[in-house]
């Protein structure tokens, strides 16, 4: 903040609301059409990068038919919130993926969204499409190791500087210089390691709670001084896409919207993808009528929790939390974790860790009173206070009582 | 014993008193419901299928209708403070000598459980005026974060009167955000925490007038009631 507060401040009053305009106009989509066509025709001539894997074949072998594959395609189209008619183009992007290079990179995380990346189910298209992007750099799943590993990331962002994506997942400490996390034989920070990638890359795709705003290795009292990717890199095109994975299908959206409109997609005042982060879990949760009627679990496994009521009073974050888990589900819309009977803990908000996975309502969230101290939870802290007052004005009754009877038998 | 005599003066007209007494009934409703919404304390015992019992949505439509009605009369109120026809309160919020010789002298009396009465009390002084206005910047701040958790609602951007409605509450109402701590969460523990404050200030503002009618001896009580108090005519 110290740092540029004219900017805080003027951000303060400027920030975009979450709004989303889901009809522009028909001239708006004709002009995106053209827009997305030429694109598409252009990366078309572009050479493959490395990836030499051919989509439709992919397919075939994992047992898909082309219709599944356009199943897909309309979907992916509505939540991208463009009209029908961009399917095909949305589809002919999908095939064409592989000419926008990726390079992937880890700092402070648990590689909990490379595992969403990977299939942990039998594979779907999602997870072909993002087999088939071209993956330069990934520490986690490329084969080479060591030295080798530096020269490919070196080779990688040499030959496509200025034209990468640069995915970004885990946190970046920068308590004691950086020193809480290093890279390499050099033992480069992931600070420096992060702001040189980012300097050639086109964009930068912080993935997973971490990347955006910290999450749990910034959580209290953050001894190593983490903090997301936007708040270390500047100058570049930023997007977040929070959550604990994040979602695969959330991924391949900013991708697929990269390649079909060489933009990035329509961001929130977070730099979230509107398409993804653009309403409440709640709004389309399907307990929601439990909501409205009044109908919680109270304890695990009551009645309630048999009835599928809603988790609000297990803590359910869901009516703060903006994310399309509702909608999209994991692991390819198998489930998700308000489905499975447990509630929503935040995990794609800021300070996630702290001031939404407490597992209660709101009103018994801890905090800590503002001389720091001793955690206490909201309610008790008001009724403290309320205490507090009662107190003093039980005193001062007495007191005034007292005095009050001395003057009239002074007065008498 | 000498015989005293008593001054009538006026100090609410009407349509205060109806504010007055609209926002107390309106607030017990917001406190009552807005509990509920922070964390449901009763069970719904009724065997209908959830369509027909909407408890929840009762409560918070109670509540919001709560928070509109604080909604116009805090416009009242903040009209009356520059235009009332007595004496106009922003005029007690200057810091001028005079308020704050006022200001100390009945906080005097409140401490020294009324030994000392240097100052006039025939109308509204600095320190009830400052007390009050401490109430109004609450009530302002649980209409803005208030404003900010409902118009996640409105996440489409439309509502049943307009985009302009969400439109504007963001624009009124994000900076709240920021302020509170960063997060969304951070809006809601600040509401929930100012309603304990308003609390508190409530069980003092009830202290207080009962404590001024019994040592003061000018039936202040009757002023909310009554429209008017009495003083004693010093002749
Ligand atoms: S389970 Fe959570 S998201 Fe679903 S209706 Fe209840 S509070 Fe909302």
């Amino acid at each position: 903040m110290g740092k540029d507060t004219m900017e805080s401040v003027k951000k303060l009053f400027t920030t975009q609301s979450a709004k989303v305009d889901t009809n522009r106009g028909g001239e708006y989509y004709t002009d995106l059409y053209e827009t997305c066509r030429k694109r598409l025709d252009e990366l078309k001539a572009l050479p493959v990068v490395n990836n030499k894997l051919d989509f439709q074949e992919t397919i075939m072998d994992e047992g898909l038919d082309r219709r599944d594959f356009l199943k897909w395609a309309s979907a992916t189209t509505a939540m991208l919130m463009l009209p029908a008619s961009f399917t095909p183009l949305v589809a002919e992007a999908a095939q064409v993926m592989n000419r926008i290079p990726v390079v992937w990179i880890e700092l402070s995380d648990c590689a909990g969204n490379s595992e969403a990346l990977l299939r942990s189910d039998g594979p779907k298209i999602d997870k072909i499409v993002l087999d088939i992007i071209s993956l330069e750099f990934h520490e986690t799943l490329q084969a080479a190791a060591g030295h080798q590993a530096e020269k490919q990331l070196e080779e990688a962002i040499e030959l496509f500087k200025g034209k990468y994506l640069l995915f970004v997942e885990g946190a970046v400490p920068l308590g004691m210089d950086g020193q809480y996390g290093t890279i390499g034989a050099k033992a480069e920070t992931f600070k420096d390691h992060l702001l040189r990638l980012a300097n050639g890359a086109a964009a930068v795709i912080a993935v997973g709670s971490c990347a955006t705003y910290g999450g749990i290795p910034a959580a209290a009292p953050n001894p190593t001084q983490s903090v997301g990717v936007m708040d270390v890199v500047s100058g570049k095109p930023i997007i977040n896409i929070p959550a604990c994975p994040a979602n695969p299908s959330n991924m391949v959206g900013v991708v697929l919207h990269y390649v079909l409109t060489g933009k990035i997609p329509e961001l929130d005042s977070l730099l979230r993808p509107k398409f993804a982060f653009g309403y409440r879990i709640h709004d389309n949760c399907e307990r929601r009528a439990h909501f409205d009627a009044g109908e919680y679990v109270e304890e695990w496994g009551d009645n309630g929790a048999k009835n599928n009521f809603c988790l609000y009073k297990m803590g359910c974050k869901g009516p703060m939390t903006f994310n399309n888990c509702s909608i999209v589900r994991y692991n390819e819309a198998v489930n998700w974790p308000i489905g499975v009977g447990r509630g929503c803990i935040g995990c794609s908000e800021p300070d996630f860790w702290d001031k939404y996975a407490y597992e209660r309502p709101m009103a018994n969230a801890n905090i800590k009173a503002p001389t720091g101290g001793v955690e206490k939870t909201v309610d008790e802290f008001g009724l403290a206070l309320l205490t507090a007052a009662g107190i003093g004005i039980g005193i001062h009754a007495v007191a005034s009582a007292v005095a009050g009877k001395k003057n009239s038998e002074k007065d008498a | 014993m000498k015989q005293e005599s008593y001054k009538k003066v006026e100090r609410m007209t009407v349509a205060m008193r109806s504010i007055h007494w609209a926002n107390a009934a309106f607030m017990v409703v917001a406190v009552i419901t807005g509990l509920y919404i922070g964390e449901p304390y009763y069970q719904t015992l009724i065997a209908e299928p959830a369509v027909q019992k909407y408890v929840m949505a009762w409560n918070r439509w109670w509540h919001f209708i709560a928070a509109i009605i604080f909604d116009v009369t805090s416009i009242v109120i903040a009209y009356l403070y520059f235009f009332s026809r007595f004496e106009k309160p922003y005029k007690k919020l200057i810091p001028n000598a005079h308020n704050l010789n006022e200001f100390g002298a009945v906080f005097l009396n409140l401490i020294t459980l009324n030994r000392k009465k240097s100052f006039d009390s025939s109308h509204s002084d600095s320190f009830n005026t400052v007390y009050f206005t401490i109430f109004h910047l609450l009530l302002f701040f649980m209409l803005f974060t208030g404003l900010q958790l409902y118009v996640h609602g409105l996440e489409s951007g439309i509502s049943s009167i307009g985009a302009w409605w969400p439109w504007i509450l963001h624009v009124g109402t994000d900076w709240t955000i920021p302020v509170t701590g960063g997060s969304l969460m951070d809006v809601r523990i600040a509401h929930h925490i100012t309603m304990w404050l308003i609390i508190v200030w409530v069980a003092f503002h009830i202290y207080y007038q009962i404590w001024r009618t019994i040592f003061w001896e000018e039936g202040d009580l009757a002023i909310v009631v009554g429209g008017s108090k009495f003083v004693k005519d010093k002749k």
